[in-house]
């Protein structure tokens, strides 16, 4: 069988190849696609520790989403640490967005809404520590951020495809005017 | 066999007229010195810190890159590594060919994690990553390399941990693919280091499976104990073994732990899966591999199984250790008698150090309450001395016999590493 060098050996490694750059093509197009078909929300986060930056391409957000009321839990059972849900946020143009409650089951929101996917990280005894994978911004090389010295609060834009995918469009600071 | 080994032993041969001289040139001239071989080295290690450096000027600026630049460039050097692979491997060279193919594998893992960051893109299931393993799963079956076998079992152990820890899930079809997929491409074509690596990759899943979970720690020995019983049906005995080695380490350190804290009622609390379900399971297991040592005649091997026996369902404190202790030494004592009735070397090492194992667990576990301590050491000390020079002298005249049997009269007794044939 394998390391003939027939010509269908060749052409199967070139099918292999070419399938390769396709896919990767593909989770390039859904990047586009999440924000050409995806729903937009915009999510406020505490302020930003920039020093890292010096070290690392990318700083950590802490959205004020990533802590729930343990009253927004809508569960069969009590949430669990690692547990995968599904944060409902009340959204409306040019607002950010906040919990309105944490689903263990897939749910369809309703308009002015919209549903984010999470993991609960930690329970307390009065909220929910919940992470959503965004919280790493690969900081562009023009971006503004790269300047400040002083850890602004920002204001993330995120879209959500339809298919389950999320990605962060851009990330502005939450009040321009009172930067720096 | 070794250029140096050849070039100082030889001479003593010609000597003592077991080949000629003539005959000793022959030799060497078939085993080129290394030196050549060092050299041709430098090539390689010039081109890898060439590819250093590029790589560091690409890194240090990433994040300034315009992104259809970045993303050529994954591209670009994923076409790249394949081609060159390619390339070497029409021209022969098979080791740097097979490299390249295996660093394209890799470079398409990093072009899939790197797209995703490129666009801020987080997916919520593993279909990403689950595309790297399905490839290498194919490459593997494209190449008669080692490494091209090895590099897609360690991809999917990766990728579970990543799938398990950041993802809160556990993927059954990369648990598949690495079973079946890997598996099979080993059992076509088997390889001990694959075997070991393989049975090590799938552990790693199953105990992945365990925590997420939160099942009962004994469950992981159905998934591992299949392996194993995997093993038992492959007609290459070296391989099979590898395969069945892992599993065998673990359910070893499992009664081991057994015997030493098995008295708390509290851990074994936490080691009792459901009856009739875990022994179901298990029972079903043991009669696949039972079925499998007998159509390959290798029934002997069945005494394993006394590790497996499951003792944590006896009640807590002195009846479980003692217990486990007997299995101990039963097992122990099963491995010596095999090994002494097929005269291997190693097999009768591994039981020496098993049966010392168990008797110093029985001497902790029954006498550091009650002795003095320095007393717990002395004797304790004198009893392995005295156990070494008995199973010594008995390992050595085994041995003797062994060699005395196959009637070669020489130094073969001095090379342990190739152990004289059992006897038929």
């Amino acid at each position: 069988m394998p390391t003939r060098h027939t010509p269908s050996h060749r052409l199967l490694l070139r099918l292999l190849v070419a399938a390769q750059v396709l896919y990767v093509l593909g989770v390039a197009g859904a990047g586009y696609a999440t924000t050409a078909y995806g729903q937009h929300i915009a999510l406020a986060t505490t302020p930003v520790d920039l020093h890292g930056l010096q070290y690392e391409s990318f700083v950590r957000l802490h959205y004020t989403a990533a802590e729930a009321p343990l009253t927004a839990w809508r569960g069969p059972a009590p949430p669990q640490r690692r547990q995968a849900v599904y944060v409902l946020l009340t959204t409306a143009p040019d607002s950010l967005a906040s919990v309105a409650g944490v689903y263990a089951q897939e749910l369809k929101p309703a308009a002015g809404q919209a549903v984010l996917r999470g993991w609960v990280t930690d329970v307390y005894a009065h909220t929910l520590g919940l992470r959503y994978n965004l919280e790493r911004y690969y900081v562009p090389g023009d971006s503004p951020l790269r300047l400040g010295k002083t850890g602004p609060p920002l204001r993330v834009q995120v879209s959500i495809a339809p298919w389950g995918q999320a990605r962060i469009e851009s990330v502005r600071l939450l009040r321009p005017t009172a930067a720096r | 066999m070794s250029r140096k080994f050849l070039e100082t032993e030889s001479p003593a041969w010609v000597t003592e007229g077991l080949i000629t001289e003539a005959q000793r040139e022959r030799l060497l001239a078939r085993y080129p010195s290394d030196a050549v071989q060092a050299v041709g080295l430098l090539p390689l290690l010039g081109s890898i810190l060439v590819g250093l450096s590029a790589l560091s000027v690409v890194a240090a600026n990433w994040q300034r890159l315009p992104t259809q630049l970045r993303l050529g460039l994954l591209l670009g050097s994923l076409v790249a590594a394949y081609a060159g692979g390619e390339y070497f491997l029409r021209r022969g060279n098979r080791r740097v060919g097979h490299g390249l193919i295996g660093l394209g594998l890799v470079v398409f893992g990093a072009s899939i994690i790197l797209t995703s960051q490129l666009y801020q893109l987080v997916g919520y299931d593993i279909s990403g990553l689950l595309a790297w393993v399905v490839v290498g799963v194919l490459l593997s079956y494209l190449y008669t390399s080692q490494s091209l076998v090895l590099l897609p079992i360690l991809i999917g152990a990766a990728v579970q941990t990543y799938c398990t820890q950041a993802l809160g899930i556990f993927s059954y079809t990369i648990m598949a693919l690495v079973a079946l997929g890997s598996g099979y491409r080993w059992w076509r074509r088997p390889d001990t280091l694959v075997a070991s690596v393989l049975a090590v990759g799938l552990l790693w899943q199953a105990a992945l499976w365990v925590a997420l979970s939160h099942s009962k720690i004994t469950w992981f020995f159905i998934p591992a104990m299949l392996v194993y019983a995997a093993g038992d049906w492959h007609r290459d005995r070296p391989a099979a073994r590898a395969l069945q080695g892992p599993p065998l380490v673990a359910a070893y350190l499992f009664a081991l732990g057994l015997a030493l804290f098995g008295e708390t009622d509290q851990y074994a609390g936490l080691l009792r899966p459901p009856v009739l379900a875990y022994l179901g399971a298990l029972a079903a297991v043991f009669a696949l591999s039972v079925a499998g040592k007998r159509q390959q005649g290798r029934l002997a091997s069945l005494p394993d199984w006394l590790l497996l026996l499951p003792g944590f369902y006896l009640p807590g404190g002195l009846p479980l250790a003692i217990a486990t202790l007997m299995v101990l030494y039963a097992h122990a004592g099963s491995v010596l008698a095999r090994a002494h009735r097929s005269g291997e070397a190693e097999q009768l090492t591994l039981g020496t150090v098993l049966f010392v194992i168990a008797t110093m667990v029985a001497y902790f576990k029954l006498t550091w309450a009650f002795l003095d301590k320095s007393l717990f050491f002395l004797i304790g000390g004198v009893l392995l001395l005295s156990l070494s020079w008995y199973l010594r002298r008995r390992n050595a005249q085994r041995l003797a016999a062994g060699v005395a049997s196959v009637a070669s009269p020489g130094s073969a007794a001095a090379s342990p590493p190739s152990p004289p044939k059992p006897l038929a």
